[in-house]
């Protein structure tokens, strides 16, 4: 925040030195204005039902539909968190780290083997590429909801389901960490490994040591994705994971809302639970996160 | 493997040693592929294969062996469509779920990716303002959102300053799938901004200079120069917006629970699929079901390359 204040002032003070020569014009046109206030409207219609459900957290529940609603709480309580941490019924904490195993197992392998693939398919040439690359490309436009019963099936014949393989195997490299991978890898130059290779040193030997270490970016943003999708993903744990203290954290609240659907106090903490690791691993990793979203076009073109 | 002595004698050309090498190349290539195409192979194609396959056969899971049905699963399925079943109401919802739901969102996408595509201060900011909706879970939103539709929740509360009476909007089988349109659009819109930002970046700076030399206005570079460039990335944001809306299923599932909703109103295929495979542990019905959304599904992609994906010429 420091900084950019900082940084606006000293385009303020530029702007006034570039004014003294200049006649001076408005701070801003009409066009400009609109464009401002649409921006900051919209800014604020994404913002407003996370920081008012943020706050409505710490509300007694006798506030939390109050009529007219109040943005800030009133004797602010942690009861809400309490009681949910405490339920015997709905074990909470074991729902966090299943999500968390979920999404931090399968988020590295992505980062790993999708690293792996996405090198076969950007910088090498092998018979079949192009076929296996479509496959690729065509696998995204499945609808993944569709092939859930036979995944289920394969999943219960391996002996998967109710493991936390049954959650991470499937996930372990996606089509789209592939994806991903390939485009960012093709952009690297031709002679980071020319030289290696030279040298004698095999493709494995190449990946590991010169080109894996260059791939910050691309791995940020596959760990990014797959962490995000794993963390939210809900029909596969509810398929998978059968037993109550199996449940990852998005499943364990859905029946967590069966039973206390009428405690909306109690339900928008448990949202909160839910959301809140996410935004801090989002706005750490942000600016390398758009960045890949925008270099690879989110979906292999 | 190869004869080393026939090798040395033609090694200006050395085809020998250049199959060698592909050959080697070939086998570290697969070995880099190899932990993908065996999750692929074995939850992707050998899934699908299982599905078609199944879904010719009575499969009461966990109960008896599968039992050859022929078409019957489909026989199920068509009287379902013809005699105004469940299935069918659930493929209507669904179709005109997807029809508001892609049309609002890729309108929305698109607006809100020209507006920062602009010279404005703070673009890093509204970015990730925009994109916050996008990046929490469909479970968590359905609760918020549950909340906030409540008859005493804050969205009746601001309406009322309006004058419009208190409603309860998910009870009520006119609103209740409108609703849920409304907090769908809400989520996907953000990705598909970053999906336009992308391309916009890649179309030549010099286009709109000539337009402007020549007198356009904004709005017509707009409308003739940027919309007609996009075609192909709207191509893929309309593509993508079908198939994540017409597998509609955690919104619906969190708050209106497993059963259709009021009236049916918010039953979904996915739905109708996920109740006959677990509840009434009818696989083989539930993959043909999953089959005939995939031909519906399938064909309106097929439809949308065929009039928005045109080859673009810069």
């Amino acid at each position: 925040m420091a900084s950019t204040t900082r940084a606006s002032s000293v385009d303020a003070s530029l702007e006034e030195l570039k004014g003294a020569k200049k006649p001076t014009r408005p701070v801003l046109t009409p066009t400009e204005a609109l464009l401002y206030a649409i921006l900051v409207f919209y800014a604020v219609f994404s913002l407003l039902p996370f920081i008012f459900a943020f706050l409505s957290s710490f509300k007694p529940e006798a506030q939390v539909l109050a009529q007219p609603p109040s943005l800030l709480p009133q004797n602010p309580t942690l009861q809400h968190f309490q009681e949910i941490f405490q339920s015997r019924e709905f074990p909470f904490p074991n729902y966090i780290m299943n999500s968390l195993l979920y999404a931090a197992v399968s988020a590295g392998l992505n980062v790993v083997l999708g690293a792996m693939a996405g090198y076969a398919f950007g910088r090498m040439e092998f018979p079949g590429k192009s076929i296996l690359f479509a496959l690729t490309l065509a696998v995204l436009m499945i609808p993944s909801n569709l092939i859930m019963i036979p995944k289920f099936l394969v999943a219960n014949s391996l002996g998967l389901v109710n493991t936390l393989g049954a959650l991470i195997i499937p996930a372990a490299v996606t089509p789209v960490s592939v994806v991903l991978m390939t485009q960012f890898l093709k952009t690297l130059p031709r002679e980071l490994e020319e030289s290696a290779m030279i040298d004698g040193a095999g493709r494995f030997r190449t990946f590991w040591q010169i080109i894996f270490p260059l791939i910050r970016p691309a791995m940020i943003t596959v760990a990014i994705f797959q962490f995000q999708g794993a963390w939210n993903d809900f029909i596969w744990p509810l398929l998978v994971m059968q037993d109550a203290d199996k449940y990852t954290l998005t499943v364990g609240l859905t029946f967590f809302k069966g039973v206390h659907y009428t405690q909306f106090g109690l339900l928008l903490a448990g949202a909160m639970i839910n959301v809140a690791p996410l935004v801090v691993v989002f706005f750490i990793f942000q600016r390398h996160f758009m960045k890949g979203v925008s270099t690879s076009g989110l979906a292999g073109r | 493997m190869q004869p080393a002595l026939p090798l040395k004698r033609v090694s200006r050309l050395r085809p020998k040693k250049l199959s060698r090498l592909r050959m080697r190349e070939t086998v570290a290539a697969f070995g880099f592929l190899a932990p993908y195409l065996i999750v692929l192979t074995v939850f992707t194609l050998i899934a699908t294969i299982t599905a078609f396959y199944l879904s010719f056969f009575y499969v009461n899971f966990g109960f008896t062996e599968p039992i050859w049905y022929g078409l019957k699963n489909y026989q199920i399925i068509w009287y379902d469509l013809t005699h105004n079943g469940q299935f069918l109401n659930s493929l209507i919802n669904i179709v005109k779920y997807t029809v508001g739901v892609v049309t609002l969102q890729t309108v929305l996408s698109l607006a809100l990716a020209l507006l920062l595509n602009t010279k404005v201060r703070g673009r890093g900011f509204f970015r990730t303002a925009f994109y916050l909706p996008a990046l929490t879970s469909s479970v968590a939103i359905s609760l918020i959102f549950l909340w906030l539709y409540n008859t005493h929740g804050a969205l009746n509360y601001v309406l009322g300053l309006v004058g419009v009476p208190a409603h309860a909007w998910l009870n009520d089988p006119n609103t209740a799938l409108p609703a849920i349109m409304l907090l769908n659009i809400w989520t996907t819109a953000p990705t598909f901004m970053l999906v336009y930002l992308a391309a916009l970046q890649d179309i030549p700076e010099t286009l709109f200079e000539a337009a402007r030399i020549d007198g356009a206005t904004t709005w017509d570079t707009i409308r003739h120069i940027t919309v007609p460039l996009l075609r192909p990335t709207t191509f893929v944001v309309v593509a993508l917006g079908t198939i994540g809306a017409s597998q509609l299923f955690d919104q619906v599932y969190v708050m209106q629970g497993p059963d259709c909703g009021p009236l049916g109103s918010t039953c979904t295929p996915a739905l109708i699929i996920y109740n006959t495979a677990f509840k009434s542990s009818l696989m083989g019905l539930a993959c043909a079901q999953a089959f005939v959304l995939f031909v519906v599904i399938f064909t309106l992609t097929v439809l949308q390359k065929r009039y928005i994906d045109v080859d673009i010429q810069y």
